[in-house]
C-alpha cells in the first residue's frame, strides 16, 4: 500500500472530544492537539452495536508508560543546593543527558559538552548516570503494572509496554482499568520518593503509544483507523533513531511522522533501509509487533536503609513492616508463599547479622512473618546498632489458599492444618530449627539406631508409616521385637550409654543392680563399622526404677546402662 | 417462692463448671487404661482439657507406662494433633513406643531451655492433644498459667515433678503421686490423688504387666 494514501482516508478524528486524554492524568501540556472536524455527537448514546464494533475492533491496547528524565530521577532526589546534571561516563564529549530545572534554567540543555555546560553554568554538579539504578527503578514500575496484566515489557531505557486488551472486563471497563493502574504506579512509596512521574498513553500499537508518551502528548485511542491522523505532528525525535538518519530527514524537509508517513514507500526503503521501513509498519499497525514479556522476578529482596542506628528490637521489626508489608503483596501476586526468610541487618563495623526463619509449611502473610520475627529476633544477638535491613525471601511455593474453621481446636471436625503447623514455625523460631522434631522407626537390631529424629509430619502430607501398616509391623518383629512382649524395650533410651561401675563382675549403679530379665544377645553392625556385640539385661535399682543396661561381649566386658523403663 | 429459688440454685449447681468440695465434676474425660484408676478418677477417667501434675520420688518409676494407654489412644484421635514432649529427661525411644500402639508421626519432640515458655505455647495453640513436661522447678503462678493455657487450647497438660513439690499449692487440675512397687514378679505402682475435684481419697494399686497385657 502507499502511504500517501493514509492521507486521504484518514481525516475523522476521535469520535468525542473528551477522549483524547489518559484517564486520571494531570493537566499536562498538550502538544498534540486534534480540533474535531465536526462538534462530537451529542444527545442519547450511540447503539450498543456501534459500541461494541468500537471496543473489538483493535487486535491489541497497548498502554505506554514513559518516565521523563529517568536518569535524573533515578541519581535521587534533589535536595543538594547545586543544580544538578547528569552525564554519561561512556561518552567520550561527555554530553549532557539531563539537566534539572535549575540547570535549565542557567542555560544548560541535553546533548551539549560538559566542558560547554560549565562554561555556562559554573555552579552545577556533574553526576554519572547510573544505568543499573534506573533499570531497577523500572523494573519496579514494571512490579507494579504486572498486577494489571501478565504482557508487560521494558523498553529500555524509560519506556514501560503493558498490553491490556484481555484486562479490560476483569478491571471493569478501560477507562477504570487505565485510572488504577495510574493510581497504582502513584500510590508506590519508592517512586513517589524520588518523584518519578510516569506519562500514560494508549494506542493499538505499541509504538505508536511510546511515540505519542515519549512526545508528552496526550494520546487515549482505541480506534486504529485514527491512529496515522493522531500520530501526524509528533516530532521524528520520538521514534528515538539515529542522529544521522534524522539529520538526512530533517534535510529532506521531514520534521513530524506525518511527513515521514507520506514519503513513498519504495523511495523511504531504498534509502534508509528495510528495517527503518518495518518500524514505520509496526508504528501505524501494519505489522505485527511482538514482544517479548517481562519474567517476573523468582525471588523477593528488599533493603531499608534506616534514618537512625536503632538497637531495639522492637524498633527493628517496626523498621522491617514496609519490607515485610512489601514481601506479603509480592508473595500474593504470584498466589505463592515462602518457606524461608532471611534477614540481614548490617551495622557500622562489624560483619552484617544474619537470621534466617524456617517455616513449615508456606506463608505468605506479613502478620505471621512480623509474629516469627519477633520470637526469633528475642534471641539474636546483635553486635552492634542496626544501620540497613535487608530482607530476602527464599524460593516461592505453592500456596493452598485456605479459609477459616468452623470448628475451634479440639473439637471434632477441626482438622488442625493451620495450628499445627504454625506451633511448629513458632517454637523453631524461638529454639531453632533442630530443637523441634518428630520420631521415626527404623528397621535395625542395633538400639541406638532402630530410631532417628525426622521431620514433624505435617497434616495433608503423605504419611509412608500409615500407607504400610503392614510393612511396619514386621519391621518390628524382624527388629526383635516381639508384639507380646513390649517390655523388652525400654521408653527412654539414654543418648549415650552410660559407663558403670563394677563389683566383682555385677554393676553397680546407685547400689547393686539386681538382674530381672536377659542375656538377650544384639550382635550387629559388622559391615559398617559400626560393630555392636552386646548381652542386654533388664536391672532392677535398689530404689525400684528398672533398667536397661548391657555388657560388651569383646574387649573389656564393660557394663553400660542404655536405657530407663519408665 | 422458695422452691423457686432452690431450683435456680440446682439449675447453677449443675454447670460444669461449678464443682463442690466432695461432688464428683462433670469433666469430659478418656480411660487412663487402667480400671481401678479409672474408679478412682472424677469422670471416669484423665480430664481432656486441663493440667495434670504427676509427682514422682525420681525418673524411671512407672510414670511413662502410667500415662503409655492415654498417650497410645490420643495419638490415633480423628483429628490429627501434635502429642509434644517438652525437653524430656532423655530420648524417647520411638520401637518402644510404636510396639505400645502409639502412632509416631504424631510425636513432637522439643528440646529447650525456657520448658515454660514452650509448654505454654503447645498448650496455648491448640495444636496438640496433650503436652507432656518436664520442669526443673515452676512457680504456681507458672502453674496457674499452664492450667489456663490447658484449658484455652483444649488441650491436656501433663507436667511431671518431683515429689519435693508434693507439699507446696498448685493451680493444676489433678495432682497425681506415683510411688513405685516392686513385689516379687510384679512392677506397678502406687498411686495418690493429692487434689481431685472428686477423686477416690484412698491410694490406688497399678499393675504395669496387667496393663500391658
Amino acid at each position: 500500500m502507499h502511504p500517501r494514501s493514509f492521507r486521504l482516508k484518514f481525516p475523522e478524528p476521535l469520535p468525542s472530544g473528551s477522549a483524547h486524554d489518559f484517564p486520571g492524568s494531570s493537566a499536562t501540556p498538550s502538544v498534540l492537539r486534534v480540533r474535531p472536524a465536526s462538534p462530537p455527537p451529542k444527545g442519547p448514546p450511540r447503539g450498543p452495536g456501534e459500541q461494541a464494533a468500537l471496543a473489538l475492533q483493535p487486535r491489541e491496547l497497548w498502554v505506554a508508560a514513559h518516565v521523563p528524565q529517568l536518569s535524573l530521577v533515578a541519581s535521587g532526589s534533589g535536595t543538594e543546593t547545586a543544580p544538578r546534571v547528569i552525564v554519561d561516563p561512556e561518552d567520550h564529549h561527555q554530553r549532557i543527558i539531563d539537566a534539572d530545572a535549575r540547570a535549565q534554567e542557567a542555560g544548560v540543555r541535553p546533548g551539549m559538552t560538559l566542558a560547554a555546560a560549565l562554561a555556562a553554568a559554573p555552579h552545577i554538579e556533574p553526576r554519572p548516570r547510573d544505568p543499573a539504578r534506573e533499570h531497577e527503578l523500572m523494573l519496579r514500575l514494571a512490579g507494579v503494572a504486572a498486577r494489571f496484566t501478565p504482557q508487560v515489557s521494558i523498553e529500555p531505557p524509560d519506556g514501560l509496554l503493558l498490553e491490556i486488551k484481555p484486562s479490560i472486563m476483569l478491571f471493569g471497563g478501560l477507562r477504570q482499568l487505565c485510572r488504577s493502574l495510574r493510581d497504582a504506579c502513584g500510590a508506590d512509596p519508592v517512586l513517589a520518593r524520588l518523584g518519578a512521574a510516569p506519562r500514560f498513553t494508549l494506542a493499538p500499537t505499541a509504538l505508536a503509544a511510546l511515540a505519542a508518551a515519549r512526545a508528552g502528548a496526550r494520546c487515549f485511542i482505541t480506534d486504529p483507523a485514527v491512529l496515522p491522523a493522531r500520530l501526524k505532528p509528533l516530532p521524528l525525535a520520538v521514534l528515538r533513531w539515529r542522529e544521522e538518519q534524522n539529520a538526512r530527514l530533517a534535510a529532506m524537509g521531514v520534521r513530524t511522522l506525518g511527513e515521514l508517513i507520506r514519503l513513498p514507500r519504495a523511495g523511504f526503503a531504498r534509502r534508509f533501509g528495510p528495517a527503518q521501513l518495518a518500524d514505520l509498519d509496526r508504528l501505524l499497525g501494519r505489522r505485527a509487533d511482538p514482544r517479548r514479556r517481562l519474567a517476573p522476578r523468582e525471588r523477593y529482596r528488599g533493603t531499608r536503609d534506616l534514618d537512625h542506628e536503632i538497637e531495639d528490637h522492637e524498633r527493628i521489626l517496626h523498621a522491617l513492616a514496609p519490607l515485610l508489608q512489601e514481601l506479603e503483596q509480592f508473595l500474593r501476586a504470584r498466589q505463592r508463599g515462602i518457606t524461608a526468610l532471611q534477614c540481614r541487618f548490617h551495622h557500622y563495623r562489624a560483619a552484617p547479622t544474619h537470621c534466617t526463619l524456617r517455616l513449615a509449611a508456606p506463608e505468605a502473610s506479613a502478620e505471621r512473618f512480623t509474629r516469627l520475627l519477633r520470637e526469633r529476633l528475642a534471641t539474636l544477638a546483635l553486635p552492634g546498632p542496626v544501620r540497613r535491613c535487608e530482607l530476602r525471601g527464599g524460593a516461592l511455593t505453592q500456596r493452598a489458599l485456605d479459609s477459616r474453621h468452623l470448628w475451634s481446636p479440639g473439637e471434632h471436625g477441626h482438622t488442625g492444618s493451620r495450628e499445627m503447623p504454625a506451633l511448629v514455625e513458632h517454637l523453631r523460631a524461638r529454639l531453632g530449627v533442630n530443637a523441634v522434631y518428630g520420631l521415626r522407626r527404623v528397621a535395625e537390631h542395633r538400639p541406638e539406631n532402630a530410631w532417628r529424629v525426622a521431620e514433624p509430619v505435617l497434616p495433608g502430607a503423605a504419611k509412608p508409616a500409615a500407607a504400610k501398616p503392614e510393612a511396619v509391623n514386621r519391621d518390628a518383629i524382624d527388629a526383635g521385637l516381639p508384639a507380646h512382649l513390649p517390655f523388652r524395650r525400654p521408653p527412654w533410651l539414654l543418648q549415650a550409654p552410660l559407663a558403670l561401675d563394677a563389683h566383682r563382675g555385677r554393676p553397680r549403679h546407685g547400689g547393686a543392680l539386681e538382674m530381672l530379665a536377659g542375656p538377650e544377645r544384639i550382635e550387629s553392625g559388622w559391615w559398617d563399622g559400626g560393630d555392636v556385640q552386646r548381652d542386654y539385661y533388664i536391672a532392677r535399682r535398689a530404689d525400684g526404677a528398672r533398667l536397661w543396661i548391657y555388657r560388651e561381649c569383646g574387649g573389656a566386658r564393660r557394663w553400660f546402662l542404655h536405657g530407663i523403663f519408665g | 417462692m422458695e422452691e423457686g429459688n432452690n431450683k435456680q440454685l440446682a439449675e447453677l449447681l449443675a454447670h460444669p463448671s461449678v464443682w463442690r468440695g466432695r461432688s464428683r465434676a462433670a469433666v469430659e474425660t478418656l480411660s487412663t487404661g487402667f480400671a481401678a484408676l479409672d474408679a478412682g478418677l472424677p469422670g471416669g477417667g484423665w480430664p481432656r482439657h486441663g493440667l495434670v501434675e504427676i509427682l514422682t520420688p525420681q525418673p524411671g518409676v512407672g510414670e511413662f507406662y502410667l500415662l503409655l494407654p492415654a498417650l497410645a489412644a490420643l495419638s490415633r484421635v480423628a483429628p490429627a494433633r501434635w502429642c509434644a514432649w517438652i525437653s524430656p529427661p532423655h530420648e524417647p525411644y520411638a520401637p518402644a513406643l510404636e510396639a505400645h500402639g502409639v502412632a509416631l508421626d504424631r510425636m513432637l519432640v522439643v528440646k529447650t531451655h525456657l520448658p515454660l515458655w514452650t509448654h505454654e505455647q503447645a498448650l496455648r495453640s491448640g495444636a496438640c492433644e496433650i503436652a507432656l513436661a518436664w520442669l526443673p522447678r515452676a512457680s504456681p503462678r507458672a502453674i496457674r498459667r499452664l492450667q489456663l493455657a490447658a484449658e484455652q487450647g483444649r488441650t491436656l497438660g501433663v507436667l511431671y515433678r518431683s515429689q519435693r513439690f508434693a507439699h507446696m499449692a498448685s493451680p493444676a487440675m489433678l495432682r497425681v503421686m506415683l510411688d513405685p512397687v516392686t513385689d516379687a514378679g510384679r512392677h506397678g505402682a502406687r498411686v495418690r490423688l493429692l487434689k481431685s475435684r472428686g477423686g477416690s481419697r484412698e491410694p490406688i494399686d497399678l499393675t504395669w504387666t496387667a496393663a500391658a497385657a
